[in-house]
């Protein structure tokens, strides 16, 4: 190791074997991060062929025997299983057109503050939410919806007349309430990609367009919004692709019998089959899992690619 | 990267204009309102007498003060069984996982490595292709780690997320300071630990309390790999708020119903309190994350 007079890399002229000399002990770390990733990440992907196999208990968790598509034809069969399905684009899609505008009008409004106390303490504020546990923003919900003593209840009977309704249980507010808790929980962190957007732009331009005569309404239509279109651009792209991914935890929180026919999502629905169903279906649970996270990969990728030839940026 | 606070200065030379700034303050008013009021709401509920909650009075205000429902949740045993698993999962599981993290990312951020830039594919790919719940969970059980608290402590160890912060926070240090060390005799062990980890203080707050966060907020894992008593503080107050575990008159009717939500509104002040106390303190290490480690491969 001493004959070396630096470490810049000539890794491709060396030899292995003086290549090893010099840099065996990066490969000495990745020896158990490494094991443990493959293990952790890697074993469970091709744990999928479990949806190809039929499950016995017992006898390790890749199944007994091969049933082909069995699992597949199974589900698709099923109306619970299209059901789940519809759910879940359509919160995704709702959750999507309210929530993707709502952090951007949230950034530029919070740059327009005068005020840089102020502003500090509206950031510091509206990032916390993002850090609070699921369950409690979901305990927190359905304490202020509370029939008998919920303050917005009483808010709702009070100011509008309307009678107490156990409205976490009921159907037709499932998705304006899973909106709303996203709403609250990450607009503000969601806002700093474009906050640190806003604030690469330079001044000149603001200056420009206020010689031109743009007042600050006219600068934030003309200047602001444009220059972080690319920003919006991708976000927006990076979104789609991850249609099928929702708050998993917090539906499986928010799921009552009663609203299942809006709550019940596929992440849900592969739960319920595999996990709580006394007969755990795990085969058929893989299947739809697998199915999902196939359309998920293939959205993701499109979406990459798609943002890569728009905007020349890609999250890989 | 720019930061977000100096950009702020550019707004002082543009002109103001009254109509904007009254529209722009009332809404980041009703966005800090409508951030605390829930919290307050909870606060309130959990000091008040239950008189007052069955007759509606309480709102952000404590009505009838008593500390009846923290006495409660005091005299449950579960309740100090299931913060300190807590304790233990977030301690022990994020020393784990910045242990692992570490020793991963380092390589990583080498270019120069051989196998480097395939590794990070394989890195990237798992982000976007998983292996999904059940064979996960099979994998945990076929290992045996299922009712026991390794469940917790040893799967999660590396987010892809968190990894890539760190990763892009090596490939940030200057290479000349680990030129030096090496001439003087350090090797990569040691540069690692001596040169480059003392370095790195604020992307190991900011990985490290992302990772916190998440063991201290986890309760699914929980529920599908834990048995009862090894339950986290946020798994007991999902049982206590659906009414599968009962706290104290929790779960009663009338005057105990009113008692059973003094209850659980303590129960979430009391898991949360932790992460608001200290996230005013350490909010730059959170924001960081977010603003340093733009996720590229």
């Amino acid at each position: 190791m001493k004959a070396k007079k630096t470490a810049t890399p000539m890794a491709q002229k060396t030899s292995w074997k003086r290549y090893l000399g010099q840099y065996w002990q990066f490969y000495a770390m990745l020896l158990l991060p490494l094991a443990y990733f493959i293990l952790f990440k890697y074993v469970p992907m091709f744990g999928n062929v479990l949806a190809f196999r039929r499950f016995r208990p017992l006898t390790g968790p890749y199944g007994v025997s091969w049933v082909g598509l069995r699992y597949f034809k199974q589900f698709l069969g099923q109306p619970q299983f299209w059901n789940a399905f519809r759910n879940t684009l359509t919160l995704s899609a709702i959750n999507l057109v309210v929530n993707f505008p709502i952090p951007i009008i949230f950034a530029i409004l919070l740059n327009e503050l005068q005020s840089l106390k102020f502003k500090k303490l509206v950031q510091t504020v509206s990032y916390m939410p993002r850090f609070i546990s699921t369950v409690v923003v979901i305990s927190i919900l359905t304490e202020l919806l509370s029939p008998s003593s919920g303050m917005i209840t009483r808010l709702l009977k009070n100011w509008f007349g309307l009678a107490p309704v156990y409205y976490m249980n009921e159907p037709q507010y499932f998705r304006f309430l899973y909106v709303l808790t996203d709403a609250w929980q990450y607009t503000g962190w969601t806002a700093i990609v474009y906050l640190a957007a806003i604030t690469g732009i330079s001044s000149d331009m603001f200056e420009a367009a206020r010689i031109d005569g743009a007042n600050r309404f006219q600068q934030i239509i003309y200047v602001t919004i444009p220059t972080i279109l690319p920003t919006i651009m991708i976000m927006f792209i990076l979104k789609v692709g991850n249609l099928l991914s929702l708050g998993f935890e917090k539906v499986l929180l928010m799921y009552t019998p009663s609203n299942s026919i809006v709550s019940d999502i596929i992440d849900t629905y592969v739960y319920r089959m595999g996990l709580q169903s006394s007969t755990n279906q795990y085969s058929y649970a893989t299947a739809i899992g697998l199915f999902s996270g196939v359309i998920g990969l293939i959205l993701v990728s499109s979406s990459n690619f798609l943002s890569r030839r728009l905007t020349g940026e890609s999250i890989y | 990267m720019t930061t977000i606070a100096a950009a702020s200065q550019k707004n002082h030379i543009r002109e103001r204009s009254l109509v904007l700034d009254i529209v722009i303050y009332l809404v980041m008013l009703f966005a800090l309102i409508v951030c605390v009021v829930p919290f307050l709401y909870i606060i309130a509920m959990s000091f008040s007498s239950s008189e007052a909650i069955l007759n509606n009075k309480v709102s952000l205000w404590p009505v009838g003060f008593t500390l009846e429902a923290y006495q409660q949740i005091v005299e449950y045993p579960n309740f100090f069984i299931a913060y300190g698993n807590t304790l233990i999962y977030t301690f022990c599981g994020t020393l784990f996982a910045l242990t692992m993290m570490v020793l991963f990312a380092y390589p990583l951020s080498k270019n120069f490595l051989r196998g480097q830039s395939f590794l990070m594919k394989l890195v990237v790919f798992s982000m976007f292709f998983s292996g999904g719940l059940i064979p996960n969970y099979l994998l945990i059980s076929s290992l045996g780690l299922t009712g026991t608290r390794f469940a917790m402590l040893i799967p999660f160890a590396i987010n892809q997320f968190n990894l890539i912060i760190l990763i892009n926070f090596f490939k940030s240090l200057p290479g000349e300071i680990e030129e030096a060390a090496l001439i003087d005799g350090l090797n990569w062990f040691g540069i690692l630990i001596k040169i480059v980890l003392p370095l790195s203080g604020a992307a190991l707050a900011t990985v490290g309390l992302y990772t916190a966060v998440f063991f201290w907020n986890d309760w699914f894992y929980g529920l599908i790999y834990l048995n009862s008593s090894q339950y986290p503080v946020m798994l007991l107050l999902r049982n206590i708020v659906n009414g599968t575990t009962m706290v104290g008159d929790a779960g009663g009717v009338g005057e105990k119903a009113s008692v059973a939500i003094a209850v659980k509104s303590a129960v979430i002040i009391t898991s949360t309190l932790p992460i608001i106390l200290l996230y005013p303190f350490l909010q730059k290490y959170f924001v960081k994350g977010m603003t340093v480690g733009a996720v590229k491969g």
